[in-house]
């Protein structure tokens, strides 16, 4: 099977408190990027990833991080590794 | 290019997810990619799965759909998915997906013991009529009986109850909304003589106080869990109280938790409603002017066959829906033996916890939100619990207005738009109306251009009922729409399967996969599903939203509404309806009965030329009008300018849903207060008024226990549910490999201690065996599920462990829904040799 390339994001809804630590947990998953939402405690994630399995695991990872609330999916855009490199 | 292309990508996905949550992002936001260059069409459809009724937006590409997102523009999710809808667009694609009949055939002919082999519709529906015909002529229409669902559209429901009702005269329909949520249905209608909540979603953003009973909302409900979510972390003053019987992902946000011993809450609900008495925290204008008390029949049994030794003890086994008059002191006077000491016994949740939680619901100024789905629907005494909260939101006056709301969640996409609305239980018409009401039946007659007196009086039989009747031989002819009823109905190895094989009965069962109850049928019918068809649901706001057809279903798979319709053309009046009201009415004589109910002058009204030419619309060219159009305006006839006004069909193609009444136009977000319900008259502030006298009723009852508790040998508490990641009984769910490896085998959640206790270490297979049946699973000590000694916890959906065989099928007297939540078991090890290996 050819090589997929999937783009998603999520909302993630952490304790005010653990912002901190919520921010550095995702950031130690492989694919998965914040970029703002730290103030309001809505943190924007994108997580890059090859499969759609990853795409699943990659949030409940992050759901079962300590201070983490709610984890919800809003994107989704996948195509063949090929388009892209 | 590439790792351009990879972060402007990026960069949308991250912009749609901001606009999603209201938030700034530092960086410039970019706008987010239109399926233009992409050659996709996307339109709006609610969601397939839950009762939340959140809007996606869904793509085809070649006639197919590719991709789903959450709608930006639907109230309900506000462009957020939660992990089932994301994979929504997977759903129809699995690989063993139904295309063509099935029917036991041996040496070409129909035999129960045969083996099923492709058929025709035509050979299909030619076996299934003159089944249905024996059946009629042999045994009567009390013998024929048809199982739905709160996954029906609109209109295949009510197409249904025509079918069922005017076509065969048996009310021996009801719903698998039956076993969700007809204690809360039942209840709305004893309380308020109205079925269905008062607020609305709304109330979210409105509240200072969230009060959960039973609801692990951050699993099953998650888009709704955000609603929460965001209304706490924003208003700090706002508090989370959440009553269990273990702990979940939903404890982590609550300010309280409160795990009690199953059976309790009842305990729980009367002490409040003592505190609140004892404390002075009536409302006593709002009681005086708008509320009646009752007093409801005790010791009512638990729902079993009437020779159980359960049901004989009981003293109002046969009268438990009946109640009394009763007057405050009456109602005060039993609420005072709910002390603190007695509930926190009962309970074993600490009286200090149980206080703070009774000031919630006693401060005038804490506005509060209480939210229950399954915890107290599937109970024994579920129509008690329903009754108990809404007391204390009575007593309070906290009801019908922004943020005071007593909140029914609802489990299917339309349990409430399909199953109540429409009329799909077993004693109900549309519009709340009751078979056993002379008056509602003459009114159905009128709407329905049918002669006077042709609809059956009798209750017939409800989902339990039918497997039980089924199995005794007094049911046999029955067709199953979607749903999966062998591995959902209690005590399904006894009481369920039996019956599907008795050599007396002809079972079809229409679905879109080969689930277990599929493969247990005579005949299977491949059913077309979701965006395959033009739909309507109602969610649990009240919100009735409407989809096109956006794909063609594979191969000869037809909608449920097809198929209804088309069966109904094998049968004439003079096979189906008595002499008596044929010579009476004799225009109606040897007609055929498609005629009669479906091209009857109104729904048959709106022609072809009125469809949206953008999109295909399968059943209604086969038929030659307007199909899904004429059947909900003849059904909205019932519920115009009586409390269940809907808007004209058009309207819903555009707007993302509407909550009913729809007046002028204009929906209603909050029932039964001056201001925001046009039905409520000038000058009276509230007003009930589904009941005559527009006042609500208080319903005074006991704690009684659960039709089973732990003894010596079965030792430990069941309660069985779903997990995020499944809906239900998993037929849909489990053919999208991404859900499957997610969470792939149920396992059993045990306390460390228990399992320490009988030397189980996790992972080990272990034998869950109940008085009734077993099953085999994998101990599970540690996870999202956090139980309590003396509880186990295990979900429901997976096909190879079928927990059902387990429980027992114990109902609430009076609704007749199944308590899946209370019943013992023990746990050993299964045998030495099989143990070990992990999977």
């Amino acid at each position: 099977m050819s090589r997929e390339c999937h783009i998603s994001s999520l909302v993630v809804h952490s304790r005010p408190d653990r912002v901190a630590s919520v921010v550095d947990g995702i950031g130690a998953i492989e694919g998965a990027e914040v970029h703002g939402g730290e103030e309001a405690g809505k943190l924007i994630v994108t997580l890059e990833t090859e499969t759609e399995n990853q795409v699943v695991e990659r949030v409940n990872a992050i759901q079962l991080l300590d201070g983490v609330l709610a984890a919800t999916l809003v994107f989704h855009h996948f195509e063949p590794v090929p388009e892209l490199e | 290019m590439d790792l351009t292309r990879r972060a402007l990508l990026k960069a949308q996905a991250a912009a749609a997810a901001a606009a999603a949550a209201n938030v700034a992002l530092p960086a410039k936001a970019q706008n987010i990619a239109t399926g233009e260059d992409l050659h996709l069409q996307w339109s709006k459809a609610p969601c397939r799965f839950c009762g939340t009724g959140c809007g996606v937006m869904v793509a085809v590409k070649d006639g197919r759909v590719v991709a789903t997102h959450g709608d930006m523009q639907a109230e309900v999710n506000r462009g957020l998915n939660c992990v089932k809808g994301y994979f929504l667009s997977k759903i129809m694609y699995g690989s063993d997906r139904l295309t063509q009949p099935l029917m036991r055939m041996k040496n070409g002919q129909f035999a129960k013991d045969g083996e099923f082999q492709p058929v025709s519709w035509e050979r299909a529906f030619d076996e299934m009529a003159s089944q249905w015909k024996r059946v009629l002529k042999e045994r009567g229409p009390e013998a024929v009986g048809m199982f739905g669902s709160g996954q029906w559209t609109m209109w295949e429901g009510y197409a249904a109850s025509k079918l069922m009702r005017a076509g065969f005269r048996s009310n021996n329909l009801d719903p698998n909304a039956r076993h969700c949520m007809a204690s809360a249905a039942v209840t709305f209608i004893r309380t308020f003589g109205m079925d269905e909540p008062m607020g609305c979603y709304d109330d979210f953003e409105n509240a200072d106080a969230f009060v959960l009973w039973g609801s692990n909302m951050a699993e099953m409900h998650p888009i709704l869990w955000t609603r929460v979510t965001d209304r706490r972390l924003s208003h700090p003053h706002v508090k989370i109280a959440t009553l269990s019987t273990y702990e979940h992902r939903t404890t982590d946000l609550s300010d309280m938790t409160l795990i009690f011993k199953p059976g309790s809450d009842l305990a729980i609900l009367n002490y409040i409603a003592n505190y609140i008495i004892r404390n002075g925290a009536v409302n006593r204008d709002f009681v005086e002017k708008h509320c009646n008390f009752r007093l409801a029949n005790t010791d009512i049994g638990y729902g079993l066959r009437p020779e159980h030794v359960l049901e004989q003890r009981a003293q109002h086994a046969n009268d438990a829906q009946v109640s009394q008059a009763a007057s405050f002191e009456d109602y005060a006077k039993l609420m005072s033996e709910y002390t603190v000491e007695k509930a926190s016994d009962l309970s074993g949740i600490p009286k200090e916890r149980l206080e703070a939680l009774a000031r919630l619901y006693a401060d005038p100024k804490t506005k509060v939100m209480s939210l229950w789905t399954m915890g107290f629907n599937q109970h024994v005494r579920g129509v008690w619990a329903n009754h108990m909260v809404y007391n204390l939101h009575l007593l309070t006056g906290k009801i019908a207005e922004p943020g005071n709301s007593p909140f029914s969640l609802t489990g299917q996409p339309s349990a409430c738009g399909t199953a109540r609305e429409v009329g799909t239980f077993s004693h109900r018409l549309p519009a709340d109306m009751q078979v056993t009401n002379p008056e509602h039946r003459k009114h159905a007659e009128e709407i329905w251009k049918l002669p006077h007196g042709l609809l059956p009086d009798k209750v017939g039989y409800h989902a339990v009922q039918q497997d039980r009747m089924l199995k005794d031989g007094k049911l046999n002819a029955y067709w199953i729409m979607v749903n999966n009823n062998l591995q959902t109905a209690p005590n399904t190895n006894n009481e369920t399967y039996p019956g599907y094989r008795n050599p007396a009965n002809f079972v079809v069962v229409s679905d879109a996969y080969p689930t277990v109850t599929a493969m247990a049928a005579d005949l299977i019918l491949p059913a077309a599903m979701w965006v395959e068809k033009e739909g309507s649901y109602g969610n649990a706001e009240r919100r009735t939203h409407f989809w096109h057809q956006l794909v063609n279903a594979p191969g000869e798979a037809r909608s449920d509404l097809w198929q209804l319709m088309e069966f109904s053309k094998r049968f004439t009046t003079d096979e189906v309806w008595p002499a008596q009201i044929l010579d009476a009415n004799p225009d109606y004589k040897g007609k055929n009965l498609f005629d009669v109910l479906f091209k009857n002058g109104a729904v048959d009204r709106f022609p072809l030329s009125e469809l949206d030419p953008a999109y295909e619309n399968h059943e209604s060219k086969a038929f030659g009008f307007y199909v899904q159009k004429g059947l909900f305006e003849e059904y909205a006839g019932f519920g115009r300018g009586h409390g269940h006004d809907y808007a004209p069909f058009d309207m819903y193609h555009e707007a993302r849903g509407l909550r009913w009444p729809v007046v002028n136009g204009q929906e209603t977000r909050w029932r039964y207060r001056e201001g925001y319900d046009p039905y409520v008259e000038k000058g009276s502030g509230v007003q009930f008024y589904g009941n005559p006298d527009k006042k609500a009723n208080i319903m005074g009852a006991p704690y009684e226990p659960p039709a089973e508790s732990p003894d010596a040998e079965y030792d430990l508490w069941l309660v069985t549910g779903r997990v995020l990641e499944h809906w239900h009984s998993g037929s849909m769910t489990l053919r999208v490999p991404e859900l499957y490896k997610a969470f792939p085998g149920a396992v059993v959640f045990m306390h460390p201690d228990d399992a320490a206790k009988r030397h189980l270490r996790r992972g080990q297979e272990v034998r869950v065996v109940s008085r009734r049946g077993e099953i085999r699973s994998r101990v599970e000590t540690r996870g999202r599920n956090r139980v309590p000694p003396g509880l186990i916890f295990v979900p429901f959906f997976d096909a190879s462990q079928l927990i059902n065989k387990v429980t027992l099928d114990a109902t609430d007297p009076i609704s007749k829904q199944t308590d899946f939540k209370k019943c013992a078991v023990k746990v050993v090890a299964a045998a030495m040799a099989d143990a070990g290996e992990q999977p």
